[in-house]
């Protein structure tokens, strides 16, 4: 199997089987190009239903479909290693998503007088994006309910009865003159459907990169899998890539396409590129402009426990609201709010309080600090379980923020971010406005520290107009080479402040058609 | 009883005799598909009679590993795959240890522990793929002190129930619907056994309760005869359980 795959010089090698190449694979394979997808993690048993596990040394992780080796971040000067929740496997980070699938305003891509875009607006408008979102929410059978602020898709599904407790929430929400909505999902909700939010689904129910994306595009007979395979560097010159090197259980191989699509992520895509460094390409594969790595975002999420009114304490989770009410507000920008589908348990609201009491005026009064436990188990007695939001506030691009590669450890995710001043004012906005808006509920914000949700990095090989500012051209394909093509989160001018998901589907969408359209061409000329 | 272990195979080793055979025919009286895995054709004969007749049974050595894939691969083409899988195949050779030979020693590693692995391992790659399934391993206290004349078996047992939570360490979080569980009948009036020992028919009983019990919570749990052997707290544990008004966790049933 291994000979066939190596013998072949495929029509497009997909380095990266997630959300984007997954998406990007499928279609390309659905027109009847040959495609192969090269895998870092395993093409394990379609049964499992594990988490991304962090508590693991790396095989079992790897095991598991999560990125077996802990990052190393830099982060406002401080460095650290950890498991940032990042997959490895089919379907990448894509199978643990909670498969919220929201579509971006307006304003995160287009620029106005009234909402000037920070970076002057991305080169392809949100009206050119619809029939791209639409086409992936297609494929990915988002469920969208009709009172959706941003307009429902025409043939759109609705999603099933909302929950008793969801929808009293949703009441409470509307009385403090506040628009809560059902959230997109991508989920078939099959009968018996687990709605598996944060972990593998089993079935062929919630929809991610593996079963919208890899698993369709095998089932067309065009495409192949060479999976427990990390890519080493692009070779080529000019502006031609020839093969990948790569290595699988200890061997090295070359791998040939007529095109390349990256779609390692916006952590792994740019070091693949900084590291296939040669003669000819000084500073990596397509980075003439210095950009590759650059302008590292993440989300800034802002965690909220919600208590829901006494007489609608209900069982089990919030798993289904959202709320746009604080995405933009008087000049600036912040992002949506949505169900985490997880309960604020006892020991959350500990973990809370404990973090208020170490940075009060008491912290330092000799064993008053256990005392903190007497008012988190008294409100997850008497209050019942809180229900866990999320905001998710937009992150704009610095050059300084960038993603290193470590020429020692080739697949280790390393990165240097700080949080920017502007980030923190807009933070604070962000946490003022809800306190004004959720006057009537009772809430209690959960994080005290910015929290950075790293598998929501992108930006780090942006498209633009400009060769000397981005590293892609307006269809994704690199401005210093010819048949390279980007399907990750990497190609984001700015993060938009909702999910990545539905967008670097809809741009995997949009990267594949441009990339069949220069495959005919040369075809085309090939034949006059 | 979910619909997978009415359709699907239950397979049950060591099936020609003494609680083996006794699952089996408790199997077949619930309704359940069985196939009897065993040595000896004539026994394995006899358990499909005392189960009515309407049993398969076929003939395999569990120390035999490459018999035993191929003898699951045909079970889950013919049933449409495996439902419950229960260990129980083991041999008992009593042997003082200065006749023992490391290869008469291994041996008996070889079916009580290897046969275990081999049979789970089969029925695991019958499982993985939609993430469903039941394996209950029959194990014995044979290793808290053992008798004399018995290394092999000692040891063996004591390795098998090693395996048990192996097994659970590596699959529980990946496969929580592929369900765990160790089972300690105790000393049965069988061959094995002795003649003060528990009637097998009653055993079987709580072995297929807990076979055709498939919650998640059953992963790792450990049964001695039909009583649930619940892990120790520490006081901490117990402080924090009392003040949350959380209650003992009382140890479930089989009978």
């Amino acid at each position: 199997m291994i000979a066939e795959i190596v013998d072949k010089e495929w029509d497009v090698v997909i380095v990266g089987a997630g959300m984007g190449g997954g998406i990007a694979g499928r279609r390309l394979a659905e027109a009847g190009l040959s495609v192969l997808f090269v895998e870092r993690g395993p093409h394990g048993p379609r049964g499992e239903q594990n988490g991304p596990a962090g508590d693991m040394d790396p095989l079992p992780l790897l095991v598991r479909g999560v990125w077996p080796e802990p990052m190393e971040a830099t982060i406002n000067g401080r460095t650290s290693r950890f498991h940032g929740g990042i997959g490895a496997g089919i379907g990448g980070t894509s199978v643990f998503y909670a498969a919220t699938l929201e579509r971006p305003e307006p304003h995160d891509f287009d620029h106005s007088a009234e909402r000037p875009h920070p970076t002057g607006g991305w080169p392809v408008s949100h009206k050119d994006w619809l029939p791209h979102l639409e086409d992936a929410e297609q494929l990915l059978h988002v469920a969208r309910d009709r009172d959706a602020s941003t307009g429902a898709a025409p043939g759109a599904r609705p999603s099933p009865e909302l929950g008793e407790g969801d929808r009293r929430l949703m009441d409470a929400f509307r009385k403090n003159g506040l628009s809560p909505y059902r959230l997109h999902t991508g989920l078939k909700f099959l009968p018996d459907c687990m709605s598996c939010l944060g972990r593998k689904c089993p079935r062929d129910c919630k929809m991610d990169g593996r079963s919208a994306g890899v698993e369709p595009a095998l089932r067309t007979g065009n495409a192949a899998v060479l999976d427990m395979c990390a890519v080493r560097a692009l070779r080529g010159s000019g502006r031609t890539i020839t093969h990948l090197e790569a290595t699988r259980g200890g061997e090295t191989l070359t791998i040939r396409g007529r095109r390349f699509v990256l779609a390692a992520g916006a952590f792994g895509s740019p070091r693949i590129l900084l590291a296939s460094r040669s003669s000819e390409w000084t500073n990596g594969c397509a980075n003439s402009s210095d950009q590759v790595g650059r302008n590292l975002m993440f989300h800034l999420n802002e965690m909220v426990a919600i208590w829901p009114p006494r007489d609608a304490a209900f069982d089990g989770p919030s798993k289904s609201i959202g709320l746009r009410d604080f995405y933009y507000d008087n000049g600036k920008r912040y992002g949506m709010l949505q169900s985490m589908g997880v309960d604020a348990s006892y020991g959350l609201i500990t973990q809370a309080l404990l973090g208020k009491f170490d940075r009060s005026i008491v912290r330092n009064v000799k064993g008053l600090r256990p005392f903190v436990r007497v008012p988190a188990l008294a409100a997850s007695k008497i209050l019942g379980s809180a229900k866990v939001f999320s905001g998710i506030i937009e992150d704009l691009p610095y050059a300084h923020n960038r993603v290193v590669l470590d020429e020692q450890r080739p697949d280790a995710i390393r990165f240097s971010y700080t949080i920017s001043s502007e980030l923190m004012e807009r933070r604070q906005g962000f946490r003022k406005l809800i306190r004004q808006r959720l006057k009537s509920l009772r809430f209690m914000f959960l994080g005290h520290e910015p929290n950075l949700n790293f598998p929501h990095c992108s930006g780090t090989l942006r498209f633009g107009n400009n060769a000397q500012t981005s590293v892609l051209d307006s269809n994704c394909r690199g401005h210093d080479v010819d048949n390279l093509y980007v399907a990750d989160a990497s190609f984001m001018p700015t993060s938009a402040a909702t999910n990545p998901s539905l967008m670097i589907a809809a741009n995997a969408i949009r990267t594949s058609a441009a990339l069949l359209r220069d495959h005919r061409q040369d075809i085309e000329s090939a034949k006059r | 009883m979910s619909s997978e272990q009415t359709t699907r195979a239950v397979v049950v080793t060591g099936a020609g005799g003494g609680l083996g055979q006794a699952l089996c025919v408790e199997f077949a009286q619930r309704g359940c598909r069985v196939v009897g895995l065993g040595r000896n054709a004539a026994k394995l004969e006899q358990t499909k009679q005392l189960a009515g007749g309407g049993i398969d049974v076929r003939i395999l050595d569990v120390g035999d590993y490459d018999r035993v894939t191929q003898c699951f691969a045909d079970i889950s083409r013919d049933y449409g795959g495996i439902g419950v899988l229960v260990n129980n195949a083991a041999v008992y050779p009593r042997i003082d240890i200065l006749s023992e030979t490391p290869a008469s020693f291994m041996r008996t590693i070889e079916v009580n522990l290897g046969g275990y692995f081999a049979c789970s391992h089969a029925a695991l790659s019958a499982m993985i793929e939609d993430g469903r399934g039941r394996i209950v391993n029959v194990g014995s206290f044979a290793d808290l002190s053992p008798l004399p004349c018995s290394a092999g078996y000692s040891v063996s047992k004591g390795a098998a129930r090693i395996l048990t939570r192996a097994l659970v360490a590596d699959l529980a979080d990946r496969f929580p619907d592929i369900v765990i569980t160790e089972w300690l009948p105790g000393i049965l009036a069988t061959t094995m056994g002795g003649p003060d020992g528990i009637r097998p028919d009653i055993a079987a009983r709580w072995g297929v309760n807990l076979a055709l019990n498939s919650d998640q919570s059953l992963n790792g749990a450990v049964f001695e005869q039909s009583t649930e052997m619940l892990p120790g707290r520490g006081l901490k544990r117990k402080v924090v359980d009392t003040l949350l008004r959380r209650g003992t966790k009382s140890a479930r049933r089989l009978d």
